[in-house]
């Protein structure tokens, strides 16, 4: 048999990998750290979108202190998010556990419980949550069905930062995949032995499944709060933030106050504590996690 | 690896500040008072009318100047301030634009944020414009932009409905106060406003009480012309409208149309909204959803005892150059085709409003294109002492203050007291931090 001699084009040296990944470090350069560098300056700068950037120190993060408005942007984004991170959580497991049973058919009712995720906030959903959610909507009309008296569910500010969660809800398909694979790898066999021993399935679960996923959880727990605390569009598009502000979250005020009042400094700084709250949250996860790790349980 | 990274970020802050610096060394490329070959980049915002109208008069360009290309970008108005404002900031915008008379108070407020128009006397003919009107597009003395129309917002109503219902169009406000009463019977509103982008619940309440009191809301130097007792007086007013159904309650208008525009509502659609507060110039959406001839403009409304009409009026748009044009001769030279050409004039009709050039005016006149909503509207306000709305009235932060005094009344969250108070003093900030 004859063996074919392969030349390395670029020769290993002291510096091959530095430059096989070149394209990445220049990528990151360019496109993640220098933006993330201005933004960190930017954000001590008085800059109106017309004139030149001000040196003006820690004025900026003063602002935001005494506003009334990042405030209860904040507190709306983080109830959204303590809100609709537990609930997705909860419905993507449920979902992927259903979709692992092994049925005729389950191929399709795993595309379909996906398509949603994959049409995020636009027009066309946002028309469809009109129908479903003003005053005469479908919902509404479900809801006398049963004798239950009709939610207000845009105008009323207590009730429509719920019409926000459900639409997030209903696009749960990432999370559930992630779920489907990891409960696809559980080895047959641990919940054979579970039933043998007179296991029935909700002990399985708590015995086998969860730990077996723990991992899982964690990073969809990470994955799901950093993208609940960052959400700009679904509000953006179906409420518009109102009323009364309360499907107003950061990324809202930080896109208002960059393009629509032209304060980019402000913006940058508002981005810059957002980050800081994301990286809390997480930081604290971890600790969490790993003292329970370290623990044992 | 960490020496590199304090290296990159510390040469990152060097950039950020240098290119900062340099931003406002940049001087504009002076005219040679030559068409050379080039291509332009022309950007506006509108409706698919205008859009279609644009698009052959580009076309018709082409034919006259086929050495000029233009390149257009357009689009509908939700986001359009966004991008412009980006564009402006990384100094990457179109030659030749479309904006909003308040752009000139945000993007170019000493006047240096676009293209001094005064200088491009040899291709832009500005003599058939009224001196007034190119007031309106300088800074500084500086001639930023020139006026494509000159517009007011004005009252249509659903003739439909309100021939059903056996009423005429008001013409005092106590007539529109008592047609709520009347119309709520029968499960209709004689009106709508949004207090979205287009803000025009303020607009009618501040109309009021300029007619009422004859002070102006703000000056043309931004001065704050509504003591807060005024200002309370208007938000009492739009409350008076809303008690008495003249108005849906924002609570009403946000549970039965979600986040859609008010020509997009299906109680609007449907007649149960019979009227509408609009500019002249963009009336035509709401024309379109309804069946052809159903809207009709109705009287400006006045008061017995009023001290002013207290109407207002605003160039609807204006033109403007790129400060970072390199052909300002070229881009000039379209600017005039698209303001007074009278081929370019016929094609355009009446996309923009009525247009402020006499020389297009007479086109469209000879032509047989002045009618409809918007001609009618601008015409009787031409027959009213009106008033020029400031640049600064129309600012989006201004507009969240509106916004946010008249949510807290609707919402009976406080008294109109002490929202006027709040709003009252939030706007004499802003207008103080903006000098």
């Amino acid at each position: 048999m004859k063996h074919r001699q392969y030349k390395n084009p670029v020769g290993v040296g002291k510096y091959t990998g530095l430059l096989l990944i070149s394209p990445f470090i220049a990528g990151f350069i360019l496109f993640t750290l220098y933006p993330f560098v201005c933004s960190f300056v930017l954000g001590m700068t008085d800059y109106r979108s017309a004139g030149t950037p001000k040196f003006i120190g820690l004025d900026n993060y003063k602002t935001m202190l005494s506003s009334e408005s990042f405030r209860k942007a904040l507190s709306v984004t983080l109830k959204y998010a303590a809100i609709l991170v537990p609930l997705k959580l909860i419905v993507s497991l449920l979902t992927a556990l259903l979709l692992n049973l092994e049925i005729k058919g389950i191929g399709f009712f795993r595309t379909a419980f996906y398509i949603p995720s994959i049409l995020g906030a636009n027009l066309a959903v946002v028309i469809m949550w009109q129908y479903l959610f003003t005053a005469d909507g479908l919902v509404n009309q479900f809801l006398e069905l049963f004798g239950a008296s009709p939610v207000s569910w845009y105008g009323d500010p207590d009730a429509s930062i719920y019409i926000i969660i459900m639409h997030r809800l209903w696009e749960f398909g990432s999370t559930m995949v992630i779920f489907l694979a990891a409960l696809r790898d559980i080895p047959r066999e641990l919940y054979d032995a579970a039933k043998v021993d007179g296991c029935g399935y909700i002990r399985s679960f708590f015995s086998i499944t969860l730990p077996q996923i723990k991992k899982v959880i964690f990073i969809n727990l990470i994955l799901q709060t950093i993208s609940a605390l960052q959400e700009f569009n679904a509000p953006y598009m179906i409420t518009g933030g109102g009323p009364l502000r309360s499907t107003y979250t950061v990324g809202m005020l930080i896109y208002d106050e960059m393009f629509k009042y032209s304060e980019a400094g402000y913006a940058n700084a508002v981005s810059w504590i957002l980050f800081a709250v994301i990286a809390i949250a997480v930081g604290l996860m971890y600790l969490v996690t790993g003292r329970r790790e370290r623990n044992g349980s | 690896m960490k020496k590199i990274i304090s290296l990159f970020t510390a040469i990152c802050c060097m950039a950020v500040f240098t290119a900062c610096q340099k931003k406002s060394d940049h001087s504009p490329t002076k005219p040679d008072g030559k068409l050379d070959k080039c291509t332009l980049r022309f950007s506006w915002w509108g409706d698919d009318e205008r859009h279609r109208a644009t698009l052959e008069a580009i076309e018709l360009w082409n034919t006259i100047h086929p050495e000029i290309e233009i390149v257009p970008e357009y689009g509908g108005w939700d986001g359009w301030t966004e991008k412009v404002t980006s564009q402006m900031s990384g100094g990457t915008e179109p030659d030749i634009m479309q904006i909003n008379y308040d752009w000139l108070a945000t993007l170019s407020p000493d006047g240096t944020g676009f293209y001094d128009l005064n200088d491009l006397g040899k291709q832009l003919d500005l003599s058939g414009f009224d001196n007034e009107v190119l007031s309106f597009g300088k800074v500084n003395n500086k001639l930023n932009a020139v006026t494509v129309s000159v517009t007011g917002r004005g009252l249509f109503y659903n003739a439909d409905v309100y021939e059903s219902l056996d009423t005429e169009f008001p013409r005092t406000w106590d007539e529109l106060i008592e047609l709520g009463d009347t119309f709520s019977i029968k499960g209709f509103y004689p009106l709508d406003l949004d207090i979205q982008s287009g803000g025009t619940a303020w607009y009618l309440a501040i109309v009021y009480v300029q007619q009422t009191t004859g002070r102006d809301f703000i000056s043309m130097d931004g001065k704050l012309g509504f003591t807060a007792d005024d200002i309370r007086m208007a938000l009492d007013f739009y409350k008076k409208m809303e008690d008495h159904s003249v108005i849906r309650t924002i609570k009403t208008r946000t549970d039965e149309d979600g986040n859609a525009a008010l020509y997009q509502s299906p109680e609007f659609i449907s007649g149960n909204v019979a009227g509408v507060l609009e500019w002249g110039s963009s009336v035509g959406k709401y024309e379109a959803v309804l069946p052809e001839g159903s809207l009709r403009t109705g009287p400006f409304l006045t008061t017995q005892d009023g001290k002013s009409s207290g109407w207002m009026i605003k160039p609807s748009m204006l033109y403007t150059i790129s400060k970072n044009t390199e052909h300002p001769d070229e881009a000039a030279a379209f600017m005039d085709f698209l303001l007074n050409n009278s081929e370019c004039a016929r094609i355009l009709g009446t996309s923009r409003g009525i247009p402020a050039s006499r020389y297009a005016f007479e086109s469209l006149e000879q032509n047989g294109l002045l009618t409809g909503l918007a001609y009618e509207s601008d015409s009787m306000l031409d027959g009213l002492d009106t008033v020029t709305i400031s640049p600064y009235m129309e600012l989006p932060r201004m507009k969240e203050f509106y916004n946010t005094a008249i949510e807290q009344v609707s919402y009976n969250l406080c008294d109109t007291k002490t929202a006027a108070d709040e709003m009252y003093s939030s706007i004499t900030d802003y207008l103080e931090r903006m000098k």
